[in-house]
């Protein structure tokens, strides 16, 4: 076998196996009516999983809150993130601590920053809604219309660090000329930003975006470790309604439908970020 | 201790034919020195012998033995590259050792021969250090003694002297030299540089766009080129080139320039002199004439360029007889008897 | 020349906000855990009398052998990463093996929602019986490891000279005695990154771990999530169990930052 190839078998073995068998297996799950204890056995469905997660209200409920969610938490991502970049890039004193405390909640598990928040923003017991009450005002930060709102915060809290890493190394690899020749022409700091620095990091931001997007849709820690869906079906993001109805209901064939439906969104996606970034690098 | 043979070897990369059907053997023993504009397909070359390049069609032999496609690990050849690729992890010692690795001779003896071959290399005080600790010529003694420890049938150098600054250079191509003849490896030498070429080859090969345009003893390159290209390549400054006739023992240049030059028979040629055999003489009685115009003085000698009748000529003038020869002199020209080169006017060959 | 313009002013003010966000919260939680349930009932609380009952409740729990199962995990899932991935990084890096599909391929199995692999998994492991153990998870961690290892590794073997391996080649080495002795010892600080990193991601999931792992027998942050009842009186013990989880990642953290640039773009950044 060729040395590049017999390199990449054991790589491509490991994949087949972890995540090949098992996306064709799932692929399967979905046109059956599969429940744990058929121990392997189950009769074929059709479309009929596909078509009843497809006509649920609660299904496109869930898939509009969660694109409510990576929408809110993405954006301010993105601008925060930015911000801090920028000022980390010319940050002169305490440069590595700074930069290294401020990256440390994206390594947090978050299961534990969703409960961390669940109890910092408790009525009750946190911190924040005891000194808004010092101060006359009352926010409820796990209420109807406001908990998708305070789950995309957490996101933003522990993943903005997430887009500063890239977007500090796409800003650190953009070359400097053009912003200096920018300066000697006297252009003001904003008008730079504005037309040499960011169409310069433009692939970065993209790649960065849909990354950090991709990743927020499956969003599913910070919903149970808070509000486990409500108030109401309010947060019921996507990830989490199918873990529901695999785990909590047993519905384990119309759960996999429902996770292959995502899959094919997500897929769709990527396929559009590759051929961005494909054209990118050719040019 | 090898002959290489190379028979109608041909490179191509997709449609694009870098070697064109090589026939060349570099004799047994001796110092090869492979050179030719960038390009031509000298490096190339210098790859396939190694096997780091596959053969496009064609053989190679070491020796007796069919190389072509065998790994480079299994040809018994050394090679030093242009930028010495030492191991960065590994001290001065080690690196030394390291090809000894591959053919399992055990670590007590192989560091033993490291520090001979340091010795030999006069590497003896650096042996502890890492490779970025090291000067550029330290580096290369190292690539170099890395290359001799395992004595093989083959040294190949990648333009291994061209990122030393110039007195580093000339000192280097000295050792080199004296180290190929005390060991008496085969020995092939990659480079641009025609006078680094001239003054290391015991054989030269001048290549030119995948073909080899001359071969042979440096001095019979350079006293008989073939070609105008070869011509123009080998020896410094350049061979003073003319489009002209010949009439009746003058050549007259296109550029209008007249030249005595005796017997050669009529006709449109191309007239080549070597600066060397250019004479200039203040005044003089040659009817050839010409303005001095930029002169570069070397110690020993001078090149002076000169303008004659539109014709650029280049001569060499040794310091002694400088006396008078000064920007914008009049001077008679005349060419050293029977020193000329012809060539024809259509080919570039010698004739 | 010191200029001190309103922009550094407001420059400093802004990370100065930034890194106040980020301790407030863990701050916060860090004395949390040496609060007694009374006192945990009065967030406006500013001095109080520290306790380590919390403390003494939780590490005399068994937590620390779900970080011991999470410890186990994580090792096997990186080990496995990392001999797989630096293979099949190189290839890619050097020689570009399958092209574009190669690295979209790794690409989609990092970004792969966790739902559509958890059911295949379930269900295999009970067929095969193997729902009482640790296997199932450390299948399912190396579905999305070993891609972002491979990942974060092209970058660093793209950056090994050519020569190198060329000169071993000629020195009298095959191909993979090259990339033994002369590629891997110049990749060592990425692969070190890469192994933190993907450490970290093991270490941190919970999806799969809630759902596959024996509910006797769990790993680490699903144990943290088992202090989530709706009872307030449960804050403390968990406060500890979250700064367990929390410290050795962020400890890790500051040693991998440098790196972590060149990883993390993959390729993203510089192609």
């Amino acid at each position: 076998m060729k040395f590049q190839n017999a390199m990449m078998a054991p790589l491509l073995s490991v994949m087949a196996v972890a995540v090949g068998f098992p996306l064709m297996y799932s692929l399967w799950l979905g046109f059956t009516s599969y429940q744990l204890v058929s121990g392997g056995v189950a009769d074929f469905v059709g479309l009929d999983n596909y078509m009843r997660v497809l006509s649920d209200r609660d299904y496109w409920a869930s898939l509009s809150a969660t694109a409510t969610y990576v929408f809110l938490s993405v954006t301010f991502e993105l601008i925060i993130g930015l911000t801090l970049a920028l000022a980390l890039q010319s940050q002169k004193w305490f440069k590595n601590f700074t930069r290294s405390f401020l990256l440390a909640p994206m390594f947090i598990t978050p299961i534990a920053v969703g409960l961390m928040f669940r109890f910092f923003l408790n009525d009750q017991l946190g911190a924040i809604p005891y000194y808004l009450n010092q101060v006359g005002l009352s926010y409820d930060f796990f209420g109807s219309g406001r908990a998708l709102v305070s789950l995309a915060f957490i996101d933003v809290w522990q993943w903005t660090p997430f887009m500063v890493l890239l977007l500090l190394a796409g800003l650190e690899s953009i070359p400097k000329q053009p912003i200096e020749a920018a300066r000697v022409d006297g252009a003001n700091r904003f008008y730079i930003f504005r037309r040499v620095t960011l169409p310069m990091l433009s692939p970065i931001l993209i790649v960065a975006v849909l990354l950090r997007g991709l990743d927020a849709l499956k969003v599913f820690e910070y919903v149970y470790a808070t509000t486990r869906g409500g108030p109401g079906i309010e947060t019921k993001t996507i990830q989490y309604l199918t873990y529901q109805t695999g785990i909590s209901y047993y519905r384990l064939a119309e759960a996999s439908a429902m996770a292959f439906i995502l899959l094919v969104i997500v897929l769709g996606v990527i396929i559009l970020l590759f051929r961005r970034l494909e054209r990118v690098n050719i040019r | 201790m090898a002959r290489v043979t190379f028979d109608n070897v041909v490179k191509k990369y997709g449609d694009t034919t870098v070697v064109k059907g090589l026939n060349l053997e570099l004799p047994d023993g001796a110092f090869t020195v492979l050179v030719g504009p960038s390009g031509c397909g000298k490096t190339t070359t210098l790859r396939m012998i190694a096997g780091l390049e596959p053969v496009t069609s064609g053989a190679i032999r070491i020796g007796d033995k069919d190389v072509t496609t065998l790994e480079p690990k299994d040809r018994d050849i050394a090679m030093v590259f242009q930028n010495y690729a030492l191991y960065p992890h590994l001290t001065v010692r080690e690196n030394l050792a390291f090809p000894l690795r591959a053919i399992r001779v055990n670590r007590a003896d192989a560091l033993k021969r490291a520090d001979a071959v340091a010795e030999t290399m006069g590497l003896t005080a650096l042996l502890d250090r890492k490779p970025k600790d090291l000067s550029g010529g330290q580096q290369q003694r190292v690539a170099i003694g890395r290359a001799i420890i395992r004595e093989p049938a083959v040294f190949l150098f990648d333009e291994p002297l061209s990122n030393l600054d110039a007195k580093l250079r000339v000192e280097m191509r000295t050792e080199l030299l004296q180290l190929q003849r005390r060991l008496g490896i085969t020995s092939l030498f990659v480079t641009h540089d025609q006078e680094e070429a001239m003054t290391l080859s015991d054989f030269i090969v001048v290549m030119r766009d995948g073909e080899i345009a001359q071969q042979g003893k440096p001095k019979d390159v350079y006293d008989r080129p073939n070609s105008t290209f070869v011509a123009a390549f080998v020896g410094s400054p350049k061979m003073n080139l003319m489009e002209g006739t010949f009439s009746a023992g003058k050549f007259v240049a296109d550029s209008g320039l007249t030249l005595a030059v005796a017997g050669v028979s009529a006709g449109k040629k191309i007239l080549g002199v070597r600066p060397d055999d250019v004479i200039l003489e203040v005044g003089g009685k040659s009817s050839s004439r010409g303005r001095v115009g930029v002169i570069e003085l070397l110690g020993p000698r001078a090149i002076v360029q000169v303008d004659a009748s539109g014709q650029s000529l280049t001569a060499v003038v040794e310091s002694s007889r400088m006396e008078g020869i000064v920007e914008g002199a009049e001077v008679g020209i005349s060419i050293r008897d029977s020193s000329h080169h012809l060539f024809d006017a259509e080919t570039g060959q010698r004739v | 020349m010191n200029r001190f313009k309103l922009i550094d002013a407001s420059r400093i003010v802004l990370l100065v906000v930034a890194v106040a966000a980020v301790a407030l919260p863990l701050l916060w939680v860090a004395l949390a855990s040496f609060k007694t349930p009374a006192d945990l009932n009065q967030p406006g609380i500013v001095w109080f009398t520290p306790t380590m009952s919390n403390w003494a409740e939780v590490l005399s729990s068994d937590i620390f052998v779900a970080v011991g199962r999470s410890i186990l995990v994580a090792t096997v899932t990186v080990g496995i990463a990392v001999v797989v991935g630096s293979m099949g990084a190189y290839s890619i890096a050097r020689f570009s093996t399958g092209g574009s599909l190669s690295r979209f391929g790794i690409l989609a199995a990092q970004v792969l929602p966790p739902a559509v692999l958890v059911f295949p998994f379930l269900s295999v492991a009970y067929m095969l019986r193997l729902n009482g153990t640790l296997v199932p998870i450390i299948f399912s961690h190396l579905s999305f490891v070993v891609p972002v290892v491979t990942w974060f590794l092209i970058g660093f073997f793209a950056a090994v000279p050519k020569e190198i391996e060329e000169q071993a080649r000629v020195d009298g080495f095959g191909r993979f005695d090259t990339f033994r002795l002369v590629v891997l010892p110049q990749v060592l600080p990425g692969i070190g990154a890469a192994a933190i990193f993907g450490f970290t991601l093991s270490w941190n999931d919970m999806f799969y771990g809630l759902i596959l792992s024996p509910s006797n027998s769990t790993i680490l942050p699903v144990a943290i999530a088992g202090f989530n009842t709706f009872r307030g009186v449960e804050l403390g013990p968990m406060a500890v169990a979250i700064l367990i989880a929390i410290i050795p990642v962020v400890i890790a953290s500051f040693f991998v930052q440098k790196r972590l640039v060149q990883g993390i773009s993959g390729g993203a950044v510089k192609g």
